[in-house]
Parts: C-alpha cells; sequence; structure tokens
C-alpha cells in the first residue's frame, strides 16, 4: 500500500514546473516557506527534521528550489515537503510533499 | 394596541397607591435616540404586527417583554431601577418590498445575561416574546454579541488552527462522508463502510444524526468496530483518520459515558446534535472535549424548524454564532451548491461568522452588525447534502480551504465501491486546490480541471460520468431582501 502524505499525495507527483507554481502561490500569500525531511513519514509524526531554518525574508521562487535541489542532494532517500507559515494566523497552513525516495512504492 | 379606555383609566384611580394601569409600551420602550454602548447585546428582528399595532408599538413590545416590561404595571417595578435593566427599541426600517414587516433595533443590557451561559440568552431574548399576540409573526434576524461577553465563553474546544495542527493537515479542505444507509446497518457492516471509504482517501467518515443507539447497532459495538477500521485505515494510508462517533443521548449521564469510551479507544473526535440535545448538555460536552483534548462535530437536526421561513423564528447565523459561543469545532452550515436550502451570500456571511475574528457588517449577505470574537477560536463549516465531484470546484471556491465537505452518498454511490469514490472525490478536491493555487479560476475553468485530472485518475474519470446530469435546482425558501 502506498504511503500517502496529504495534500496532493493523490495526484501524480507534481513535476519541477508544477511545484514552482506552488511555491509562487505560497510567496505571493506572503507566507514564510519551509522544508522539512524524514525517511520514516508517519501519521502521527508532527515534526519532520527542518531543513536550515524556514526561508524568511525569501521571495523569489527560484531561492527555494535551489534549497530544496540542495535538500534533495543532501538526503535523497527522505520524503521532503514544503510547509507554509502564516505569521498573522500564528500557524502553519500549508503542507505538501515534493520528494519520495527512489524506492518508495508509487513515486 | 387594542386596549380598552376603561382599564387605561385604571392608573388615574384615586385609590391606587403607585401609577398602576397599563402603559402603552412605546412610552418607555422606544427610544429612537438611543445610543448602543458598547456592552449592550444588540438584537435585529423581523417584526410583522398585527394590523392596528403601529411598528413603534410593535418593536417596544418586543423589548419590553424580552427584558423587564410584562402587561401592567407592577408595584415592585418601584424597587429598582428599571432602567438600568430595560431594552431600548431604538431604530426602525421598512423591510423593502414586503408588506407590514419592519427591521427593529434593540438593545439589551449586559447584566441581562448571565456570563458564559447562551441558554441564559437564549432564554431572554426568545422566551416569550414570539407567541405575542399583539405580533403576527417575529424572527431574530442577528445579534451582536459584545465582546464583554464573548470573553465569558469558552468556545469551540480546539479550532480551525488547533485540529489542523493535531491532524497533520494543511492546505485543503478536509474531507468526509456519512455512512448509508443510514440506519440498518449491523455495527461490523458499518464500520466496513467507514473503513472503506477512510482507505479510500477521506479523512472523516460521520455518523447520520438519526445514529445513536438502535437495536439494530448498540453504541458500544458500533464505536468498536469502527475506531478498528480508524486504525487500519491509518495504517494503510499513513494519514490520519476519524470517525464522528455520535454521543447524543437520551440523557447527559450517558452522552457523557460515550463521549468517555471514544476517547477511551483513541477516537480523535465525538459528534453531538446541538439543537435536539440542547445547548446545556451540548455545553457540558464541548467543556469536557476542552479538557479532554477531542475534537467535537456538531450537527443541527431541528435548525431548520427554527430558521428557514423568512418571517418567523430564528436566522441560522444567530444559532451558528451560538454555537461558536458554547463550543464546537465542525458546524453544518449550509453548501449553496446540493440538495439543501441555503441562499450563496447568506452561506458565505455565515462562513465568516464562524472562521473569522472579525466580521463587519455587511446587509449585502444579510449581516447587521459588526461582530467582534476576541480571539474566540474558528469553527470549520461542513457543507453536506447532495453533493458529489461536479461540485468540488464550486465548493473549494465558495468554501476555501478552511471547511469539512461531506460526499456521503457522492462517495459510496460510485460504481465500483466506497474505496473508488472516495479516491474519485479526494482526486478532484487536489485537483482543484492545485488549479486554485495556480491562479486558475475554478467558478469558469472547474469542469476543465476535473477532466484533466479524471484523465489521470479512472475512479475520478467514472465519477463524473455517474453524477453528470445531477442537479438540484429548486427556488430558494428563505431569500435575502434588498438593501435598502
Amino acid at each position: 500500500m502506498m504511503m500517502r502524505l496529504e495534500t496532493f499525495s493523490y495526484l501524480p507527483e507534481l513535476d519541477n514546473a508544477e511545484i514552482e507554481a506552488q511555491i509562487r502561490s505560497i510567496l505571493d500569500r506572503g507566507l514564510v516557506v519551509a522544508i522539512e525531511h524524514t525517511r520514516e513519514p508517519s501519521a502521527y509524526d508532527h515534526y519532520w527534521t527542518l531543513w536550515k531554518l524556514p526561508l524568511f525574508g525569501v521571495t523569489d521562487p527560484d531561492d527555494v528550489l535551489s534549497e530544496l535541489e540542495e535538500c534533495r542532494g543532501e538526503h535523497p532517500d527522505a520524503y521532503i515537503r514544503l510547509n507554509g507559515y502564516d505569521r498573522r494566523r500564528q500557524g502553519q497552513v500549508l503542507a505538501f510533499a515534493v520528494h519520495r525516495p527512489a524506492q518508495a512504492e508509487g513515486s | 394596541m387594542g386596549r380598552s379606555p376603561s382599564v387605561r383609566a385604571v392608573q388615574t384611580h384615586a385609590r391606587s397607591l403607585f401609577a398602576a394601569g397599563v402603559r402603552e409600551y412605546r412610552e418607555t420602550y422606544w427610544t429612537p435616540d438611543y445610543q448602543p454602548a458598547d456592552t449592550d447585546v444588540l438584537a435585529l428582528f423581523r417584526i410583522t404586527p398585527q394590523h392596528d399595532v403601529p411598528a413603534e408599538e410593535a418593536a417596544a413590545a418586543v423589548a419590553a417583554e424580552s427584558s423587564t416590561g410584562t402587561w401592567t404595571s407592577v408595584w415592585t417595578d418601584h424597587l429598582t431601577t428599571l432602567e438600568r435593566y430595560q431594552a431600548r427599541a431604538y431604530a426602525l426600517e421598512e423591510v423593502p418590498g414586503r408588506d407590514n414587516e419592519w427591521f427593529a433595533y434593540v438593545a439589551y443590557p449586559l447584566d441581562l445575561f448571565e456570563e458564559g451561559s447562551v441558554v441564559s440568552m437564549i432564554a431572554s431574548i426568545t422566551g416569550n416574546v414570539f407567541g405575542f399576540k399583539a405580533i403576527r409573526a417575529l424572527r431574530l434576524e442577528d445579534l451582536r454579541i459584545p465582546v464583554a461577553y464573548v470573553k465569558t465563553c469558552t468556545g469551540p474546544p480546539n479550532g480551525i488552527q488547533v485540529e489542523r495542527d493535531k491532524l497533520n493537515k494543511y492546505g485543503r479542505p478536509l474531507l468526509g462522508a456519512t455512512l448509508k444507509p443510514k440506519l440498518g446497518l449491523s455495527a461490523k457492516n458499518y464500520g466496513r463502510a467507514c473503513f472503506e471509504l477512510l482507505a479510500g482517501g477521506l479523512d472523516f467518515t460521520k455518523d447520520d444524526e438519526n445514529i445513536t443507539s438502535q437495536p439494530f447497532m448498540r453504541w458500544r459495538d458500533r464505536y468498536l468496530f469502527v475506531m478498528e477500521a480508524v486504525r487500519k485505515a491509518e495504517d494503510e494510508t499513513g494519514e490520519r483518520k476519524g470517525h464522528y462517533l455520535n454521543v447524543t443521548a437520551p440523557d447527559a449521564e450517558q452522552m457523557l459515558e460515550r463521549a468517555e469510551f471514544a476517547k477511551e479507544l483513541g477516537s480523535p473526535i465525538v459528534m453531538h446534535d446541538f439543537l435536539v440535545g440542547g445547548f446545556t448538555a451540548h455545553q457540558t460536552l464541548s467543556n469536557w472535549c476542552r479538557r479532554n483534548g477531542m475534537l467535537l462535530h456538531v450537527h443541527r437536526a431541528l435548525h431548520a424548524v427554527l430558521d428557514r421561513q423568512k418571517s418567523h423564528g430564528v436566522h441560522y447565523r444567530v444559532l451558528a454564532k451560538w454555537l461558536r459561543l458554547a463550543g464546537g469545532d465542525h458546524l453544518h452550515s449550509g453548501t449553496v451548491v446540493g440538495k439543501l436550502e441555503g441562499d450563496r451570500e447568506t452561506t458565505l456571511g455565515v462562513l465568516d461568522l464562524l472562521r473569522e475574528d472579525y466580521v463587519p457588517a455587511d446587509r449585502a449577505r444579510g449581516i447587521a452588525f459588526d461582530q467582534r470574537w476576541a480571539s474566540l477560536p474558528g469553527v470549520f463549516p461542513a457543507a453536506s447534502g447532495g453533493i458529489h465531484v461536479w461540485h468540488m470546484p464550486d465548493l473549494v471556491d465558495i468554501f476555501g480551504d478552511d471547511a469539512v465537505l461531506q460526499f456521503g452518498g457522492g462517495s459510496a454511490g460510485h460504481p465500483w465501491g466506497s474505496r473508488a469514490g472516495a479516491t474519485a472525490n479526494r482526486v478532484a478536491l487536489e485537483a482543484c486546490v492545485q488549479a486554485r493555487n495556480e491562479g486558475k479560476e475554478l467558478a469558469t475553468e472547474g469542469a476543465e480541471v476535473l477532466k484533466r485530472a479524471a484523465s489521470r485518475s479512472p475512479e475520478l474519470a467514472e465519477a463524473l460520468e455517474t453524477w453528470r446530469e445531477v442537479r438540484f435546482e429548486f427556488e430558494t425558501v428563505d431569500t435575502l431582501d434588498p438593501v435598502a
């Protein structure tokens, strides 16, 4: 059975152009992006490993994509997701997977 | 107002030891110069007076009978300062395009209501005025709850943001389904229906409001089988799942017993029918949920008896406000599309009142007053009733992310079964969210978005084919008035 990873995990894996479009919408909404990764996702695990810090002040989708590439390069066997934080709402409002390990089912 | 002069004369009777007799209500309770205080509870009523009753008198009667007044002066009135406690009718507007209907604004001093008690507020404001003879019909259209009162209420046990954090679900509406058939499944078969839907991609399944603890399925058996299904679906998918276990019961003790057992089994959520269970039981359960970290899904059986008729009753926006005060994490609130009543602008107004921290007055949505919620948590609106995949673009467009979309028949009615139906809905939902984020207009491009997603999802393609022609197009009974 395929491990699902919440939002967008019932769609075919997003390609780079689709990921970039989602990043653009996150930044256009004024949200702060963060990258997280883990080797063992679980429904009850709230905290994956944070990649560096949330990308405060980043407004260009290319900057997010290059961070994502770097994270993929260092953690090819991990699941990686993008989060969006809303300072006004004081919480996380977005999360979707952008990378699965090469050997994972359904990737 | 139809009182005989002989009765009125009593007040000047030489032997009266106080100002006895019957006064017109408007002498005391119609105060057009009154400036409402920030701490007043403000009400907007739609009044249809009897034909020989002037609008000012009818409005004053409503203010009087829902506060300090009664039909005659009494000597004990003189032991207090009634002006400190009286409600005041302070403005009147003729309802445009309606015969002999008036909007009356009434201000209530805060001291009329017990702190943190929705029950006290409802008993005061809707007490006996709705059956008052001088008025043919009466409807409570809106209610401004002052911040000073909001702060005495606990509100939703968790709220939208906390629920998302607990369940790890972000950036999309949540998906649910009511298990069908509503009645007659054994507990084990019921658990199967639950499992298939959750494993297929829904976040929640739900007891129908009719399901409590009948001979064909006792509550304890249902809870056990359903929670096995929930856990198994979580193991299969790696996502959090839940089933709204209905704890609505014959008495509050049994309600709490069922809630405790749901918690013991690891259920994240319970369900209650707030109007039939009553506000006292409901608030007890909501407090219990806050103490025990449980989510609370709220159904609204009975609401249409109270809120559907345009000229009499209590508007749903008021029932929804009372619920937000009393507590609940999800509340059924109309769909605009689908099989159940609900005008679009009215529903959008109710969504704001459930979710936002500040809602400005907007008569185009039927909202008469600014409402500040002062950080009381928000409530997820739940949309259900005759909705299916073709409605998904409109639902995402109308509701945004912070909603629970309930596809009961629209999941289990899939020709390949519940699991495929659930997957079809999840694919349709995610495709719509993705497209919206990319800047597409779901209202106009929704069908294209669905067709493209269906080209890569056989479950969705089959669902689109099955429900292609289903529409529920009837005239809305409770329409908004034109703004004067």
